[in-house]
């Protein structure tokens, strides 16, 4: 800090002067000295103490009377009751019924938008809702973890791309010891997708916060969505499917929806000859629609 | 009244307390979800709003806080989980100084110590606060013990080694950096307590703000009740801070958009509401060297200043 300016100090506050408090402080006396020998003096300095985020609750004097949940960013997959039983069991795409969290779900099962199941499933049930799941949609539903992504690098969490480059995972043929050795190449497929991987871990962790803080806004939203598309005549999967419509995918039609069907009035299409949304969509028609039934013509 | 648009979206607004049109103004690109961050320092001793510097980073800003021993040094909360102290005395290439990377997860808060004046303290989403002082290359000490992020802090403005921390676990917890554990922990709302401050004129009263949508003025000799509680914004009450001119008077923000100033000494304790943001108001100060001048910023990437009592929009 030898550039800076000389200490200084600012105008006296405004407080300074006044009397004092309303009555003796249940504090300690201040010590003189300054604030790093003041904390080496009472024995409790840890200086650069690196806080693992996963096991910070070393003294838990959690004073609310209920767990409170896992961070956004630190799932435990389906070992507590957040993970993913208890949103997961909706990734059938078929529980139009069960609320905010079918709705969420629909989206995520079809495995292209992770922020769509998280959206709905995840965040918006579990901070609703006495903020218990955040694990099941948030990430669980949308199944960008399912593959064991995080289990192998279970190293170190975020970073274990790193400890496994130097086992000799994408580096294979360097020596990690040798400091002499030619600079490490690009960082491999897999280093790549687990930053990436991380950045979604930030990105969804940062929504669910702001989301938790804005719980009052978030379920006007819905709401207001909700009313709209149940007076509409809409269901949740079909919104889903109006989406990735509209994004240019085609989906295939459901067993349970042919049942639903008027017997016989159909042929069953391909899934290849593009008429299974088709299908689908002269279903939705069916619902008494109002003012959307020219939604899905093209 | 001085208006000043930033190009990302506004997350804290600080007064300097050694000059008295000098704000620093800390913002994030995409609603801090997602991208860059932006400190600004602002001048607006004319009627024209100054940039004096400002400084970038690789993730959104959250929160700032001006040094109380040096007028041109300031730190930046970080959302990467990097605390970053800018010396506005040096050219830009030569900042920030210091980039101090020892919290795990985003830092949501910063509050530098007004008595001794060498040390701040930094509230983290990884649960923990750290005691930083300008001498030391490190952390002086973490405080960890709430099961939740942290996302405030504020230094007792009569008792130099005493602060308090306002976490998601729904408590505020009370620190003496001499103790090894908090002092005192109060469970001060149902929901997540975002903010919390000091009266200036009565070291034992506290105000917290919550996502119950209600500021809490406590004492904490007796933390069982508070002494009042604040209804009126209509959505999570995001920050508070007392009047450094005032002992009654104190100032908060919120996600219904409005700035209220509250006099919690009286039954109708809403004082004024302010509704210039259009978006979410996340960022409110009063200036300790000007009575009644406030500031505030919000997603509407607005800065407005304005005194107490006139339209912050009035030209």
């Amino acid at each position: 800090m030898a550039a800076n300016p000389p200490a200084n100090s600012p105008p006296p506050k405004p407080w300074e002067n006044a009397g004092g408090t309303s009555g003796p402080a249940p504090f300690k006396p201040p010590s003189p000295g300054s604030t790093s020998d003041v904390v080496e003096a009472s024995g409790t300095a840890r200086p650069g103490e690196i806080v693992s985020n996963t096991t910070t609750s070393v003294v838990n004097r959690n004073t609310v009377g209920r767990p409170m949940p896992a961070r956004p960013w630190e799932q435990s997959y389906g070992t507590t009751g957040y993970g993913t039983s208890s949103y997961g069991g909706l990734n059938n795409g078929l529980s139009y019924n069960s609320g905010y969290g079918g709705y969420g779900s629909t989206l995520g099962t079809v495995g292209m938008y992770g922020g769509g199941g998280m959206y709905g499933g995840g965040m918006y049930g579990s901070s609703m809702y006495n903020r218990g799941g955040y694990g099941g949609g948030l990430y669980g539903s949308s199944g960008m973890y399912g593959g064991g992504m995080y289990g192998s690098g279970g190293l170190g969490g975020p970073m274990g791309g790193y400890e496994m480059g130097g086992m000799g995972g994408p580096y294979g043929a360097q020596d990690p010891n040798n400091p002499y050795g030619p600079p490490s190449g690009p960082p491999g497929f897999w280093m790549s997708f687990l930053r990436v991987m991380e950045g979604v871990v930030n990105f969804f962790g940062r929504i669910s916060i702001l989301i938790d803080q804005n719980t009052q806004a978030v379920h006007l939203f819905m709401s207001a969505l909700l009313q709209l598309f149940d007076r509409s005549g809409m269901l949740y999967g079909e919104l889903a499917r109006f989406v990735l419509r509209l994004l240019g995918f085609r989906t295939k039609p459901r067993k349970v929806q042919q049942s639903h069907g008027p017997p016989g009035a159909l042929p069953l299409p391909g899934p290849e000859n593009g008429h299974g949304s088709q299908y689908s969509i002269e279903q939705s028609k069916a619902a008494p629609a109002g003012g959307w039934d020219n939604v899905w013509e093209k | 009244m001085p208006v000043f648009k930033t190009p990302f979206n506004g997350y804290a607004v600080k007064f300097s307390p050694f000059y008295e049109s000098r704000i620093a103004v800390a913002t994030a690109q995409n609603f801090g979800i997602l991208g860059n961050g932006r400190l600004h320092v602002l001048d607006f001793s004319t009627p024209a709003v100054t940039e004096i510097a400002a400084f970038d980073t690789a993730d959104g800003v959250y929160d700032a806080a001006w040094s109380e021993s040096h007028d041109s040094l300031l730190v930046a909360a970080v959302a990467d989980g990097s605390v970053k102290l800018y010396d506005l005395a040096l050219p830009p290439p030569q900042n920030p100084i210091r980039s101090l990377h020892e919290h795990s997860r985003e830092v949501h808060g910063v509050d530098y110590n007004t008595i001794r004046r060498d040390s701040f303290v930094t509230a983290s989403w990884d649960d923990s606060l750290k005691l930083w002082t300008l001498d030391r290359p490190t952390s002086v000490r973490t405080f960890k013990e709430h099961a939740y992020c942290v996302y405030a802090a504020a230094w007792n403005p009569r008792h130099a080694d005493v602060f308090a921390s306002a976490s998601g676990d729904c408590t505020v917890r009370i620190w003496d950096v001499r103790e090894p554990n908090s002092t005192m922990i109060l469970p001060a709302h149902e929901y997540e307590v975002l903010s919390c401050d000091w009266n200036k004129y009565d070291d034992c009263v506290l105000a917290t703000c919550s996502v119950d949508k209600s500021v809490k003025v406590w004492d904490v000799r007796s933390f069982r009740v508070p002494i009042t509680v604040l209804n009126g914004h209509g959505y999570a009450v995001r920050k508070v801070r007392f009047s450094p001119h005032m002992r009654n008077l104190m100032v908060s923000c919120s996600y219904d958009m409005t700035v209220c100033m509250w006099d919690f000494g009286v039954e109708d304790a809403l004082v004024a509401r302010y509704d210039h943001h259009t978006e979410f108001a996340v960022g409110v100060d009063m200036s300790v060297l000007v009575e009644g001048l406030m500031a505030s910023t919000g997603w509407d990437e607005m800065v407005y200043v304005w005194q107490h009592g006139t339209d912050p929009r009035a030209p």
